[in-house]
């Protein structure tokens, strides 16, 4: 009885060390892969314990408006820090523009559909999959870039999905689900690379291209150690870390 | 002495009695608080205007017509699976039984992403496009994706459902010259009901639960194949914590009813 005791104790005070962190991020779930390489990085240098929430764009938004408790704020556009500035959630010197995140189209191996551009996504027959427009950060940057080439209306009726994550576009066109779909070109740098999908860029002129930024938050319960994260992953160092995973630095 | 020895006894299994039922306490207690908030923290005006709206009345419907609709087929599925993994041995029984309940012990998003292959660009996708059944992105496939997160639930009662059934009433009715068939029907099923009817209550509260299995076979589109747990799910990453609440609370109170009629059926079993 005794030994269960003292076990349920240690268990229950391990547990809870587990769940302690020195460092809450919250992350839009495409920055996936640098961020967790940015977290060990940076955990093996201040021997600290960081713990990162991925979600859609918005959702981690709302969730700092929650009260949440949260450090750093890195969404997957710039969007979602202006607005969380404007609501006093972040502070306005700790912003940092780290990478550019540039949409492409996504299409199966060997491209079944020919799709070249935008414009071959309102073909009639060719099936389309984005991101739902007011979920994740992709969803609205489609969205809007349709609309700014006039082609909204016209690719509608061929959307088959409005996926509420990102990385379900990616599992439907790996898939061949769908003959093409929106996403960030950072996201499928792997995928390519493994031949599992082909990737058709798109025109500077005709695309909407966002900037990735990270803040620390006004209600930040980790300030100092905040901070160190905040410039590390924005230091020509952390920049090199977002490189490799295929996102272009913004140069100042 | 030997007094002292059974008081102690007697003692301690007080101490264990004690701290498993502060055990039980507690995380029930935890459960409580936990439902409670749910429907605490959100404004009751705030959740009628919710449930108002067409996107949750859209996302009602759709869940009830293909809760309903999912529960009369796995219901169908069930009774013949537990009948049978119950009454008959055959070769490749354990087998068998290991698949049907692996579903149980699966992650909705593994299962969800197995169907999504078996219905994608296999042959056994192609018979059931060229049959006009199509599962991806569409509202079947949200009925066959809760078809197959509920199923193993269901079995597994219908099985032990048919274990507790007497076979000695099946053979006298044999005995007395009736079919295979006819026993089932007018024997095994009227003694089995209330355990049918608990298999169905329990589909049906799965059924409405399905979430990940639904967000990667039928996608999880706003107003289309939109379910309940999409609904909370959508609502979250919009950021609308009134919808969010609401579509947990509508989600709560099905599960409620079920459990509640469950146990109901399981007390007079």
């Amino acid at each position: 009885m005794k030994k269960f005791l003292i076990v349920l104790t240690i268990v229950l005070f391990w547990a809870g060390q587990c769940l302690a962190a020195d460092l809450i991020i919250f992350s839009g779930a495409g920055l996936m892969k640098p961020m967790e390489e940015l977290k060990k990085n940076f955990e093996s240098v201040h021997h600290v314990k960081a713990e990162v929430h991925y979600g859609g764009s918005g959702e981690i938004f709302a969730m700092v408006g929650a009260g949440q408790p949260c450090d750093v704020l890195i969404p997957g556009a710039e969007k979602y820090t202006q607005d969380a500035l404007k609501n006093g959630w972040v502070k306005k010197n700790t912003i940092h523009n780290m990478v550019r995140h540039i949409p492409v189209i996504a299409v199966p191996k060997g491209n079944p559909a020919k799709i070249r551009g935008l414009e071959d996504l309102a073909r009639s027959g060719v099936r389309v999959a984005i991101g739902d427009p007011k979920a994740p950060a992709i969803g609205r940057v489609a969205k809007q870039m349709l609309e700014k080439n006039k082609l909204w209306n016209s690719v509608t009726p061929n959307i088959s999905v409005y996926a509420p994550t990102v990385n379900q576009l990616l599992i439907y066109v790996a898939l061949k689900q769908v003959d093409a779909s929106i996403i960030w070109g950072d996201m499928v740098v792997w995928a390519e690379g493994k031949g599992k999908l082909d990737v058709v860029r798109i025109p500077e002129n005709k695309n909407i291209i966002q900037t990735i930024p990270t803040a620390v938050c006004t209600k930040a319960p980790h300030k100092d150690i905040a901070l160190k994260f905040n410039n590390y992953i924005s230091s020509p160092e952390g920049l090199a870390v977002w490189k490799k995973w295929g996102y272009e630095p913004c140069g100042k | 002495m030997r007094e002292v020895a059974i008081k102690h006894r007697a003692m301690r299994i007080n101490v264990f009695k004690v701290v498993l039922i502060f055990i039980t306490s507690f995380i029930t207690v935890l459960l409580v608080l936990a439902i409670a908030a749910l429907f605490m923290v959100p404004d009751i005006k705030d959740v009628w205007e919710s449930l108002k709206s067409d996107e949750m009345i859209y996302s009602l419907k759709l869940s009830l017509w293909t809760g309903f609709l999912s529960t009369v087929l796995v219901t169908i599925f069930s009774l013949p699976i537990g009948y049978s993994l119950s009454r008959f041995q055959f070769f490749g029984k354990g087998f068998i039984k290991t698949i049907i309940d692996l579903p149980v012990a699966f992650p909705e998003l593994v299962l969800g992403l197995c169907l999504l292959l078996l219905f994608g660009n296999t042959f056994i996708g192609k018979i059931f496009d060229s049959l006009g059944f199509q599962f991806i992105f569409t509202k079947q496939g949200i009925v066959v994706a809760q078809f197959f997160t509920a199923l193993p639930y269901a079995s597994r009662i219908m099985k032990s459902t048919f274990d507790y059934v007497d076979p000695k009433m099946e053979f006298v009715s044999r005995s007395l010259g009736y079919s295979m068939f006819e026993t089932f029907r007018n024997v095994s099923l009227p003694l089995a009901r209330n355990g049918i009817l608990a298999a169905t209550v329990i589909a049906f509260a799965r059924c409405i639960g399905t979430f990940g299995t639904v967000l990667i076979l039928a996608g999880g589109t706003y107003m289309k194949t939109e379910v309940l747990p999409i609904t909370l799910y959508l609502n979250i990453s919009y950021g609308n914590m009134g919808m969010a609440l609401t579509s947990g609370i509508v989600l709560m109170i099905v599960s409620f009813m079920a459990i509640y009629v469950f146990e109901r059926t399981e007390a007079a079993l």
